[in-house]
């Protein structure tokens, strides 16, 4: 019986996979074994991600901050509002391509999309529940969802509707939320020389080489993600926290360690924020450090970084040139990535990189 | 925080790889006598390089300067902290005085070792000036340290081949420049150590940072002491020995009798493996669990710094490394090596070469 | 019996080990030795090249962290380097670090320069077997 209903779910996920093709640019996108994509399920957690009653002021839904109008994300806000224009500490990243993320979060807390969903719900200033069990008791007695449920996940009784059903359907909805396509994916994958201005075909030889953007932001021969998913310190707003690394550290470590959420003290504390990967890992290799960002679609995601503090493609493009700042003098901090460094471009070349990463932008299906 | 007693220390076979793993979360040890375990920071092989003016090779700045702002954060604060030699890359003063300047941002004392690269310009003048001696001796917590000058060769090579002390140490630095010379302790500091261990017990734990490996490892590349038999026949009678040395750029470890070696990174660039070189032979320790290649893209990659903990006299490696796994390499009482415990499958038991 | 014991001592000093037969009209020991310093020759010239502090920008040489031309791995070229994300070859690479390390302006493929310090690289790699593509 087990038998025959994973072999449906393959069926139904092929169908799917036909019904849209791979977008132009994309590897296929990575399923877990255990939530096989469904049309139906996509359709639940679609559905789940645009409702907003799962907030504690029956305002706030996924879709406040991850916009499809705005790229899926929530510009042109520095940081994100939740309940009660309560501001978090980060700058809401696009969910579009986060199916490839080998981690979800800036600083990868989360492994995957399922574990990642259900963290917002029950953050005090993004959807403000106090507990998931509002959430259960609501798709169990709506009768539209516990009939979506019953379907999707083969249920019988409504207590075994868990918030891991509501993770998985979430997470099919947001594999299906991929783009490639864009001007740049036929200018290299299709070899159409005609689908970027020349300004952009010369940012992209920059983006390459003397800008040295490709190391983090990978392309490939077959494909292009933009992100290796891994973490870095750009020396963006660390300077905040320099003076005071080690007893910040140590209080996070210890906080962490007496059992306090790691989403709270995050979203909370903007000191913490800014400690990055750290917090998850506790090594200094990781002080400061926030993971990659795709490109794709970066010219709808305006402000930039993890903590939205660089408002334009074209200031991201000097921080870069400087060596990890914008402003001249700004120090750079000694944990910085050793993959950043002063790069030496002219006017011209940065104008031509920012240029090419207009390029990145999808068109809306 | 765990607590790991003598007792169990001893039985899981003296290494253990601490929680979250870095200095901040350095787990003492609770010990019979805590009062003889120590910690101490190790930092090597920066070759700070000049361009012209005020400028340096920013690539290497930025290494030193990573390493002593972790250094600054370890907790407990380390006893000390040892630098291995190799703080500049031509030995001139500006590149000493621009090293000795990043350096003095750390908040600890701080020793130092004689590199091929500090010396071979003026013959370890201006670094002399700066430091101090270039070998001695002092007693911490009932260890016995002695810092040898292990990168000195023959009177012939040193004075009669050169026109000047820019040439000499231009041919120095060349690692794989078939005009170097091997590395050597010498018959003064030779008889200096022996008469220094006179007076020291032979249950006394021994430390001996020297900046040229102290073993036959590869002549090539100069991983090479030339009198190293010798000065490994004077320590080879006291019960415990730990020798650390810079240089290689690389980890390396090994077991030659009662002695320990532990190499430390660099934080300058790695060096590749001596296997890599297909043309000649290296006595590469079997017991070495190498480091995977490094991507020059990220500058930090395959660099790093130590910090050790003397558990009675026994060192506990941990490498600090900004784009790799840390790794642990302890002293394993059963088997009676170092061992990397997370990659014991890949280590062969030690041979016995110098 | 002699004469083929002979006959296979000859081909095996021939073919340098190989499995090779030997062939008619075999080059002169001339032609060879004036080829092999031609060779030997560009080798120097690369080696020049992996030592010089001009080679880029900030005084860093090859040298420095390629001893005897060691973790350059020719005989894996043509092959994927994430730091370009395409397959490359290896004077591709070269460029990538007079670009990187040593901060320089990249070589023209085909400068007299360029071909040396190839030369030189698999030349210390002498005898590895091509493992194109390899990591
Ligand atoms: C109040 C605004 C807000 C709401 C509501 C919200 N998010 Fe987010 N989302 C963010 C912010 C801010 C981050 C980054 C937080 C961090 O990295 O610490 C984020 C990160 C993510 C990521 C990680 C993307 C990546 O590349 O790492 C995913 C996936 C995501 N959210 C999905 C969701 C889902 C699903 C919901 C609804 C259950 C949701 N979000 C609700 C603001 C919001
Ligand atoms: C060392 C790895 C690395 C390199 C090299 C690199 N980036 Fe990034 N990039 C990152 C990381 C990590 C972030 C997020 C940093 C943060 O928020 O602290 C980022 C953020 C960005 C953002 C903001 C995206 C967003 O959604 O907020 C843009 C745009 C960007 N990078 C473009 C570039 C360009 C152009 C280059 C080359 C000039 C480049 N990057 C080089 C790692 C890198
Ligand atoms: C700062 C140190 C550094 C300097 C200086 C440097 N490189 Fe590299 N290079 C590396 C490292 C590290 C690698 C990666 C090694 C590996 O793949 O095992 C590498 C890789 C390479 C490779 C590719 C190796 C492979 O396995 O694919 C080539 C070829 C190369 N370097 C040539 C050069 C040349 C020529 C120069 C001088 C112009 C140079 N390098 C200078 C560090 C350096
Ligand atoms: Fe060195
Ligand atoms: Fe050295």
């Amino acid at each position: 019986m087990k038998k025959i209903f994973s072999i449906t779910a393959i069926v139904l996920f092929f169908s799917i996979q036909t019904g849209f093709a791979e977008p132009l640019g994309l590897p296929p996108v990575p399923i877990p074994a255990d939530n096989p994509q469904s049309k139906a399920k996509i359709a639940l957690g679609e559905k789940l991600f645009n409702d907003p009653r799962f907030s504690s002021t029956g305002d706030v839904s996924c879709a406040t901050c991850h916009d499809a109008a705005k790229g899926f994300a929530d510009g042109p806000l520095k940081t994100s509002e939740g309940i009660k224009g309560l501001t978090g500490t980060r700058n809401a990243p696009t969910i579009l391509n986060a199916a490839f993320m080998k981690s979800q979060f800036w600083d990868g807390r989360e492994p995957d999309l399922e574990g990642q969903s259900k963290g917002p719900f029950i953050n005090p200033v993004e959807m403000g529940l106090e507990n998931h069990d509002p959430i259960l008791t609501l798709v169990r007695d709506d009768r539209a969802y516990w009939k979506m449920f019953r379907k999707v996940f083969g249920l019988k009784k409504k207590n075994a509707l868990t918030m891991d059903h509501v993770a998985k359907a979430i997470a099919s909805f947001e594999r299906t939320i991929i783009s490639g396509n864009s001007p740049f994916d036929h200018y290299y994958f299709t070899n159409n020389k005609a689908a970027m201005t020349p300004s952009a075909v010369r940012g992209f030889n920059v983006f390459l080489e003397q800008g040295r953007c490709v190391s983090c932001h990978t392309v490939s021969q077959t494909h292009a993600l933009f992100t290796d998913s891994r973490f870095h310190n750009l020396n963006v707003n660390f300077n905040s926290i320099s003076g005071g690394v080690q007893a910040l550290a140590k209080r996070q470590q210890q906080e962490k360690a007496d059992g306090v959420d790691l989403d709270v003290s995050i979203l909370t504390d903007k000191a913490v924020a800014e400690l990055g990967r750290f917090v998850v890992t506790g090594q200094w290799r990781d002080i400061g450090a926030f993971k990659t960002p795709t490109l794709r679609n970066v010219d709808l995601t305006a402000p930039y970084m993890h903590d939205g503090s660089i408002k334009t493609l074209e200031d991201v493009v000097d921080f870069y040139n400087n060596g990890g700042f914008v402003k001249a003098g700004d120090p750079v901090n000694s944990f910085q990535s050793g993959g950043i460094r002063p790069l030496g471009l002219n006017d011209t070349q940065k104008a031509d990189l920012v240029a090419f990463l207009k390029m990145l932008t999808s068109p809306l299906n | 925080m765990s607590i790991i007693n003598r007792r169990t220390l001893l039985k899981t076979g003296g290494t253990f790889v601490a929680g979250a793993c870095l200095p901040l979360t350095n787990i003492r040890l609770a010990f019979a006598d805590q009062s003889q375990d120590f910690t101490f920071a190790y930092i090597s092989d920066s070759h700070i390089q000049h361009i012209k003016g005020t400028k340096f090779v920013r690539n290497w700045d930025q290494g030193l300067k990573r390493a002593v702002a972790e250094a600054n954060l370890m907790s407990p604060k380390p006893d000390f902290v040892m630098y291995g030699g190799d703080l500049a890359q031509l030995g001139t003063r500006e590149e000493l005085d621009h090293g000795f300047e990043i350096m003095s941002a750390l908040k600890h004392k701080t020793h130092y070792v004689m590199g091929e690269h500090d010396y071979y310009a003026d013959l370890g003048e201006y670094w002399s000036s700066q430091v101090g001696k270039q070998y001695y001796s002092f007693d911490h917590k009932g260890v016995h340290i002695i810092v040898l000058n292990s990168i000195l060769t023959d009177d012939h090579w040193t004075h009669e081949r050169w026109a000047n002390g820019t040439e000499r140490m231009g041919v120095m630095a060349g690692l794989d420049d078939p005009r170097g010379s091997p590395f050597m302790v010498g018959a003064a500091q030779r008889k200096w150590l022996a008469n220094d261990l006179k007076g020291v017990s032979k249950d006394t734990p021994i430390i001996v940072f020297s900046h040229s490996p102290l073993q036959k490892l590869f002549k090539n590349w100069n991983f090479w002491t030339d009198d190293a038999e010798l000065v490994q026949a004077i320590l080879q009678p006291f019960d415990s020995v730990t020798v650390f040395y810079g240089h290689v750029h690389q980890i390396q470890y090994n077991q030659i009798g009662n002695i320990t070696f532990h190499s430390v990174m660099a934080t300058a660039w790695p060096w590749p493996y001596p296997e890599s070189y297909a043309q000649a032979e290296n006595h590469m320790p079997h017991l070495t669990v190498p480091i995977n290649r490094a991507d020059p893209f990220f500058e930090r990659d395959a660099t790093g710094w130590q910090y050790v903990d003397i558990n009675s006299g026994k060192a506990t490696v941990k490498f600090s490394l900004t784009e790799n796994e840390p790794r642990t390499v302890g002293y394993d009482a059963k088997r009676g090596y170092p061992l990397d415990t997370k990659y014991v499958s890949r280590s062969k038991p030690p041979q016995n070469h110098y | 019996m002699r004469n083929i014991i002979q006959t296979l001592f000859l081909v095996t000093a021939l073919g340098l080990g190989s499995t090779l037969t030997a062939q008619a009209d075999e080059f002169t020991k001339e032609d060879l030795d004036i080829w092999q310093k031609e060779f030997m020759a560009v080798v120097a010239v690369g080696r020049t090249a992996f030592t010089d502090p001009n080679l880029g920008t900030n005084g860093v040489v090859c040298a420095q962290c390629h001893p005897n031309g060691a973790n350059t791995h020719p005989e894996t070229y043509p092959k994927f380097q994430k730091q370009i994300g395409r397959v490359i070859t290896l004077p591709e690479m070269i460029n990538w670090c007079i670009r990187n390390p040593l901060e320089g302006k990249p070589m023209a493929l085909d400068d007299p320069k360029m071909v040396a310090m190839q030369a030189y690289i698999t030349h210390e790699r002498r005898n590895v077997k091509l493992a194109p593509g390899k990591h």
